[in-house]
């Protein structure tokens, strides 16, 4: 039925208030009105204890026993008579000194209490009986002793002590607003953090879902590219059987159709290869081997395989390699394939007349995700191939990389491929510590350009690889 | 939640102000501050950005002492409206007693209404509170702006359910104080059946909102089509 909010809390008034700093504002009032002056908090805690004048004398009748005994009820009185209404209560001293008493509170609730005294009253002719029967004490010295204390009438002292608690009323209220914001600040936090912790344990649990469909993918594309290639292998290789004779002479009708056959089976087995490629690269079974070898020969070597089409096309194609470049240790096979597939889809997007030219010379800078923290540029070397065909929209740059990917994805699009080139460009590229970058101007061409390290490093370990490829 | 201290003979409740942003829930709270009573209520305790948006919550104590010596302590808080203030939303609603739902009264604003109603249905339910039976009000504010709701769309949207409905010109006090007696009101019949405020406690409704109300001027107008109390009491 009752149950606390953390808005609710109270706090003790000494941790509520900067001690030190009301301890002051205190003093300035003592100092001011030459009035004791003593703070306690709800629990009878003492917080602030002020004195003027009154030590000497209060000392000297508590030096007689039955003296003690009256001044520490006194003291109490002064501590914990209840004080709930809002007004000035009266504690009158046994010496005839007199105390005024205020609650301090918060939303009505007493969160302390602010005591004015002692002071004689201005009306005390003569010392009281409660005072004059103490036989132990000096009656002449002890009203010498009084006089010290300020004498002031109770009204007086009573405006002091209202304005008094109308000061710490704006204290409290402030240090309440500041402790409840800082509450409800820290409080916010952690409700958001609650949130953001329940949303990335769901996002966590959608991704590791997707990686899983990821591999499911791959295996079905491995196992799928492998029972592909079997029966298409056999194809090819009867229809060369039937080119070559083997089974008897052929028409030129039929050693055309064969060649037709044989062709497009060799186009089909390229882009089951690719698929192969790309899925040992997602399951991560890609070794590089890496070998010196000779760059120009590599160069010449990939140009050489499209030039076919490149002649169809009219197209010019150059190589320009530094001649300072010293020999590369990379997998071969693996640059060669990449230079390619960039140099497939320069020809393919290139228009009559155009030119493509393949450029090897030092790297602009290092990868950024170099496996080498502190590699300096020299230790990566640039392959790049640029064409002056039909560019790529810059909305598209961020996504060409990605597998299956075509800029142009319609039905009926002008150019055909699988969308695996540039996937497979970086995912060579990359598993040898290396980036690709592009830059390309709608309709006036593209520039494909592999930052390769010169040596090869195995990665320290698989893990490393992979957090390389997710970090991309 | 209703907090009770028998042995203080002391009553705590929670009311929240709950809107959508701009709807004018801290203008309620300034209001009722001008409006009642100094000595039934302390400081508005406000925390607000620079822009005038609150940015935890506002807070209007308001209490008494009623005659068998009862201390009843009202704590009206407002939740910041804005949507990346969801977390503080839920966290000031957490134990409240009742809810004034404020709506922005202009027909621009039906969307923003509903994401903050689904929102509040939301946030009660994750603070174990049950939406059914939580006693709320719902007041259209800003009534003084061009093309608002009409009486018809006020009364239609009162019959679409059982809280009573009020409308409000916070910014010039008007439907203020209706608002939170309605509110009030039917809090105090909830506790009362729920915890027997009034046979426990000896406490009247009467008593607990005339000490309220005392001092102010008391239009007679009740919420929409009910003249001079709430609709539905429970």
């Amino acid at each position: 039925m009752s149950g606390g909010h953390f808005l609710d809390e109270r706090v003790p008034l000494g941790e509520l208030l900067d001690l030190k700093s009301f301890q002051e504002v205190c003093r300035s009032f003592v100092e001011l009105y030459q009035i004791g002056l003593k703070v306690f908090d709800h629990t009878g805690q003492k917080l602030v204890d002020i004195k003027v004048g009154s030590g000497e004398f209060c000392g000297y009748v508590f030096t007689d026993a039955e003296g003690a005994r009256r001044c520490t009820s006194t003291v109490l009185k002064v501590k914990s008579d209840p004080v709930d209404e809002p007004r000035v209560h009266t504690v009158q001293c046994f010496t005839g000194a007199r105390y005024l008493v205020m609650p301090l509170l918060y939303e009505m609730d007493v969160v302390g209490r602010a005591v004015f005294g002692p002071f004689v009253p201005q009306d005390l002719v003569e010392l009281p009986p409660s005072l004059t029967d103490l036989r132990g004490l000096d009656l002449v010295h002890a009203s010498k002793l009084m006089s010290q204390i300020r004498r002031a009438g109770d009204g007086t002292v009573a405006k002091v002590l209202e304005h008094f608690v109308k000061v710490c009323d704006v204290l409290v209220f402030s240090a309440y607003k500041v402790n409840l914001t800082s509450r409800m600040h820290i409080e916010s936090v952690r409700e958001s953090f609650k949130d953001l912790s329940a949303q990335n344990a769901r996002l966590e649990e959608s991704y590791q879902r997707l990686q899983e469909l990821d591999q499911l993918k791959s295996n079905f594309l491995a196992t799928v590219s492998h029972e592909l290639r079997t029966p298409l292998t056999s194809i090819i290789g009867y229809a060369e059987m039937l080119i070559e004779g083997l089974a008897g002479p052929l028409t030129p009708e039929q050693l055309e159709y064969l060649r037709t056959i044989m062709d497009k089976g060799e186009s089909l087995l390229g882009l089951i290869s690719s698929i192969l490629d790309l899925t040992r690269v997602e399951s991560g079974k890609l070794r590089i081997n890496a070998e010196a070898f000779d760059l120009d020969a590599a160069v010449a070597n990939a140009i050489s395989s499209v030039l076919p089409q490149a002649n169809r096309r009219g197209l010019v194609v150059l190589a320009e390699i530094a001649p300072e470049l010293p020999m590369p240790v990379l997998d071969q096979e693996k640059v060669t394939q990449c230079l390619v597939n960039l140099l497939a889809n320069a020809v393919k997007f290139t228009g009559q007349g155009g030119r493509v030219v393949v450029k090897a010379g030092p790297a602009p800078r290092t990868p950024i995700r170099a496996a080498g923290r502190f590699d300096g540029t020299d230790a990566y070397f640039a392959l790049s191939v640029t064409d002056t065909g039909i560019g790529i929209p810059p909305e598209q740059l961020p996504r060409i990389f990605d597998s299956f990917y075509q800029v142009d994805g319609s039905a009926t699009r002008e150019y055909g491929g699988a969308g695996l080139g540039l996937a497979i460009v970086r995912s060579y590229v990359e598993a040898h510590g290396g980036e690709v970058t592009v830059e390309s101007s709608h309709g006036e061409g593209s520039t494909f350009q592999m930052i390769l390290p010169r040596r090869y490093v195995a990665p320290a370990s698989r893990a490393d690889l992979d957090a390389r490829r997710h970090a991309s | 939640m209703v907090q009770i201290n028998q042995a203080l003979r002391e009553l705590t409740l929670k009311i929240v102000y709950y809107g959508p942003a701009l709807s004018g829930k801290t203008t309620n709270l300034i209001s009722l501050h001008e409006r009642v009573s100094s000595d039934v209520r302390g400081r508005l305790l406000t925390v607000d950005t620079k822009d005038d948006r609150t940015l935890f919550f506002d807070m209007l104590p308001v209490f008494f002492r009623a005659s068998n010596d009862l201390k009843v302590k009202i704590k009206l808080y407002t939740v910041p409206g804005q949507v990346i203030h969801a977390a503080t939303r839920r966290l000031v609603l957490q134990g409240a007693d009742g809810v004034a739902f404020v709506a922005d009264a202009q027909k621009s604003a039906t969307q923003t209404n509903n994401d903050a109603w689904r929102n509040l249905m939301d946030d009660l339910r994750s603070n174990g509170l049950d939406p059914a039976t939580m006693p709320i009000v719902i007041q259209f504010n800003k009534m003084d702006l061009p093309d608002v709701k009409t009486p018809a769309e006020v009364a239609e949207a009162q019959s679409r359910g059982r809280e009573p409905v009020f409308t409000a010109v916070a910014v010039r006090g008007e439907g203020v104080v209706e608002t939170l007696r309605g509110l009030l009101q039917l809090t105090f019949r909830d506790l009362d059946q729920r915890y027997g405020l009034g046979t426990k406690l000896r406490l009247s409704e009467d008593e607990f909102l005339s000490e309220i109300f005392k001092n102010l001027d008391q239009p007679a107008e009740g919420p929409v089509g009910r003249a001079g109390g709430v609709r539905g009491g429970r």
